[in-house]
């Protein structure tokens, strides 16, 4: 999976055919979702009383939590960039056994929420709080964006470049540098840039650990003062601090041109096999799967088995039915959100670009800052407030950072030559998309789209306040019960709710099976 | 067939590819179809149910509202979540609140909407029905159970109690203090220090808690849990955060409450409350929710079960506490809890926030 990597080179073969209108007006429907609730930060900004939004703006405390906010992010971002791309690397390039399930295993703690995952390790008592700890629990439970991003681009590395390499003397680890690095550059940046965004909108991990985030001064800000004014303020620097993120991400992208004939002669890097390089590889592989996994899921069933009270088995089933049918509604908006922009933004078409930039920005909002816009918006309509197509449309707005990239990738690497055979066939363009690209970039389209069912299902924010009156996710009740602390009470929520997103995460795990059955067309 | 189909069938796309993204596809679509249609039976609240927003959790009421409806025949759809979280989405939705009612963990989120003039005035029945100290001044709000602020120690390491918060600030509680200064509880004590003793004393006793290094806490029982656990020697709670962190220990902890001396603002008295939207058609039903909740069997459930005070009858108390009668609570406006810029301001100033 290689998100938001290849920049696609401006069509060179066929002239540029005029976008359709269809695209252009489904693209704006889905920029106009995503630009609701910047309107609505903005238009609470402007209500506020200047004086009440001058305090908690230009206090000291500001300046404090931009630079704990910015230290977080550069950190935890720079941490799961270097342990994502070591883990990736390692899991592509030594023979190991049962590499897909551990490639599984690896990936499987996006599967957790960042709540439960703070707690099970703070529970473990070997974690002091504040910052350093957050540093951990957040690298931790963000790397697989970055170890997913990794491994798609690994596997696009042709390995005859590695064969010269080695024949021209490199060692490994200078072939590392010299010829694989660059080459996965662009993934890992938009890896670090969804770690980035993550640990901007996170609020379950820095609350518990008590560090002071722009997402948690504002929910702090709404829930001392009522003051909705300075929170949207305090919302729109974050939204402003989350620009420069995604520009330098922009900025630091490689302009390599990726250009996809169906005629490609990529050769998969023959596995290393040495001894000493299986034993560092399980090693490594090992801590990260202890830490990131084991640890937390071993309190969690601690807690599960150490409750007082039975199962409530109705409850249970109720709200894992609900979690699944809420979060697929999100994920399918989501696909139907993301595919008009990533077609657009493949085309370079500025509407296109706007709205992807949007999608970045809108994706480090904190989820309560999500659900008040919608509540906002959405309470002039009784006939869809509260019901589960807007709990959708909510979680669609913010995880669809998560698929545009994805999505994008994936469409820009099906053959031209493929489509444009199609074309001189008489085949019509809507027809050609639907028979030829759909198919072709189905697995990166699916594997986006998972990623947004995926982290739906582990929302909380926003589902307290947009679900139907009665209706109860997992999430919600996991809440219920450690709002008053029961945590064991939450325990079979929590682990129900890893179990089932841990389908989706598995199915996001599996090696991308298009590039593996593509290495030989050369006969062609 | 076409060269592209041809090339197609060569080289099959991913394995699980276009036959299984049309299945999800498909199976999406299929959810969503029969999610719309459940969400046209079932959640669209039927015209005669009351809406209620509760910032008291559903354990906290244990089988009230099924009592009331075994007894009245009034449905009831629930609505859970933080009593702030809920006071800021009614604000939002202001006149278009399907809410009846709002059910509140504190007189802050109450006063909140209040003041926004989103809420009914009550009737005088129903507010006569309580202690007068639980009566909003705007008469739209009553509370409905007492809870108190005490300070939570460990009687081994604490031998001599203070007597009012201002011993709090003497060197001796350097670094053994636990707080919750982002807490609304926290914030709603500091707001009733100012309205007793004014802006400038506050910030003093502000600006000497914060001289003698104290823990911060996110929230109230995490205090309570660090005293048990030895990190801390004492911390101002709530009084009934030692039960419920006992309970979800399953354990005996090493943490007891102590009153201030009687009158000092230590002691302040919150509420948990409830009010009727000013946009619900349905205040009779909904005040008959609120007679039922002020019910003395409903009383005695919040005394007995959930370890709170009576907002009705001052002289119940839960536990070993003393009776509110006798803490000499100092006098505060309960709807003047919600005035939090200032307190909010003054944290900032001293570092707090």
């Amino acid at each position: 999976m290689n998100l938001l990597a290849v920049k696609q080179p401006p069509s060179g073969l066929t002239p540029n055919p005029r976008t359709s209108p269809v695209l252009i007006s489904a693209a704006l429907i889905s920029l106009g979702f995503v630009a609701l609730p910047l309107v609505y930060l903005i238009g609470r900004a402007l209500q506020g009383d200047i004086e009440s939004v001058r305090i908690v703006v230009f206090r000291a405390k500001t300046l404090e939590v931009f630079t704990t906010t910015v230290s977080l992010v550069v950190l935890v971002a720079g941490l799961a960039t270097f342990l994502g791309s070591a883990l990736a690397w390692t899991l592509q390039s030594i023979d190991l056994p049962r590499r897909n399930l551990i490639r599984a295993l690896v990936i499987l703690p996006i599967a957790i929420p960042s709540y439960v995952f703070t707690y099970c390790w703070l529970s473990l008592g070997i974690l002091p709080d504040g910052f350093l700890a957050a540093v951990v629990v957040l690298t931790l439970s963000t790397t697989p964006y970055v170890t997913l991003a990794a491994m798609a681009a690994l596997r696009r590395i042709d390995s005859s470049q590695v064969d010269v390499a080695h024949t021209l003397g490199l060692n490994q680890f200078q072939i590392f540098l010299r010829v694989t690095l660059p080459q996965m550059r662009n993934a890992l940046a938009a890896g670090a840039l969804l770690v980035s965004l993550y640990v901007l909108s996170d609020f379950g991990a820095v609350s518990l650990l008590g560090v002071d985030t722009f997402t948690r001064t504002i929910q702090n800000t709404y829930q001392g003062s009522f003051d909705r004014s300075s929170a949207a303020v305090l919302a729109l620097m974050l939204v402003a601090l989350s620009g420069i993120v995604i520009s330098l991400e922009v900025s630091s992208r490689k302009k390599t041109q990726v250009t996809r004939s169906s005629v490609s002669i990529t050769k998969q890097i023959e596995p290393i096999d040495s001894l000493k390089a299986r034993i560092i590889a399980i090693s490594l592989l090992s801590t990260y799967i202890l830490a990131a996994l084991i640890a937390p899921m071993s309190v969690l069933l601690f807690r599960f088995f150490a409750r007082p009270k039975p199962i409530d088995l109705l409850g249970l089933s109720q709200a894992a039915f609900s979690t699944i049918l809420v979060a697929a509604i999100g994920a399918l908006i989501a696909l139907l959100l993301a595919l008009p922009i990533a077609l657009l933004a493949l085309r370079a078409s500025l509407i296109g670009k706007v709205a992807e930039r949007g999608v970045l920005l809108v994706n480090a909002l904190p989820g309560v800052v999500m659900g008040l816009a919608l509540v906002a918006f959405g309470s002039d309509f009784p006939m869809i407030y509260q019901t589960v197509g807007l709990l959708g449309v909510a979680y669609a707005i913010l995880f669809l950072a998560r698929s545009v990239g994805t999505i994008r990738t994936s469409l820009a690497r099906v053959p031209e030559n493929l489509t444009e055979i199609a074309a001189t066939l008489g085949q019509s363009k809507a027809r050609i998309f639907y028979r030829v690209t759909l198919p072709l970039a189905a697995p990166g389209v699916l594997s986006g789209t998972l990623l947004v069912l995926l982290s739906a299902m582990k929302e909380l924010p926003a589902t307290l306040m947009l679900r139907p009156t009665g209706f109860e996710t997992l999430a919600t009740e996991m809440w219920s019960n450690t709002a008053i602390f029961r945590f064991s009470e939450a325990a079979p929520y929590a682990l129900l709710l890893v179990i089932i997103a841990a389908i989706p995460t598995f199915l996001i795990s599996r090696p991308d099976r298009q590039e593996s059955t593509e290495p030989m067309r050369d006969e062609i | 067939m076409n060269y592209a189909t041809k090339m197609l069938r060569k080289y099959p796309p991913a394995n699980y590819g276009f036959p299984m993204f049309k299945r999800l596809a498909a199976s999406l679509l299929t959810l969503s179809l029969v999610a719309s249609l459940a969400a046209c039976s079932s959640s669209k609240i039927d015209g005669d149910s009351l809406v209620i927003y509760s910032g008291r959790a559903e354990e906290y009421t244990g089988t009230l509202f099924e009592d009331f409806t075994r007894e009245t025949g009034i449905k009831l759809d629930i609505r859970y979540g933080d009593s702030a979280a809920l006071a800021a989405q009614i604000l939002e939705e202001g006149d278009n609140s399907p809410a009846d009612l709002f059910i509140s963990q504190d007189a802050g989120a109450l006063g909140a909407v209040s003041s926004e003039g989103l809420l009914a005035t009550l009737d005088d029945a129903i507010l006569n029905r309580v202690n007068e100290y639980f009566r909003s001044q705007n008469k739209d709000w009553v509370g409905l159970t007492g809870r108190v602020r005490i300070l939570a120690y460990s009687p081994k390491r604490v031998t001599v109690l203070p007597r009012t918060v201002d011993d709090l600030t003497k060197p001796e509680w350097k670094g053994r203090l636990g707080i919750a200064p982002t807490n609304a509880s926290f914030q709603a004590f500091v707001t009733a220090m100012i309205q007793t003793r004014g802006e400038v004393e506050t910030e003093k006793w502000l600006r000497g808690i914060a001289a003698n290094s104290p823990k911060y806490f996110e929230k109230n029982s995490l205090i309570v849990e660090a005293i048990d656990a030895g990190e801390i020697d004492a911390g101002l709670v709530n009084h009934y955060y030692i039960y419920e962190v006992a309970e979800e220990l399953g354990r005996e902890i090493d943490v007891k409450n102590s009153f201030f001396a009687p009158g000092d603002i230590g002691n302040l008295i919150n509420a948990s409350g409830i009010a009727i939207l000013a946009t619900s058609k349905k205040t009779e039903p909904a005040e008959k929710l609120i007679q039922f909740l002020l019910s003395d069997t409903a009383q005695q459930f919040f005394v007995d079960d959930v370890n709170e005070y009576s907002a009705v009858d001052s002289s119940q108390s839960p536990g070993e506490l003393i009776p509110l009668s006798d803490i000499k609570a100092p006098r505060v406006d309960l709807a003047a809890l919600k005035d939090l810029k200032r307190t909010q301001s003054l944290l900032i100033k001293v570092g707090l926030l």
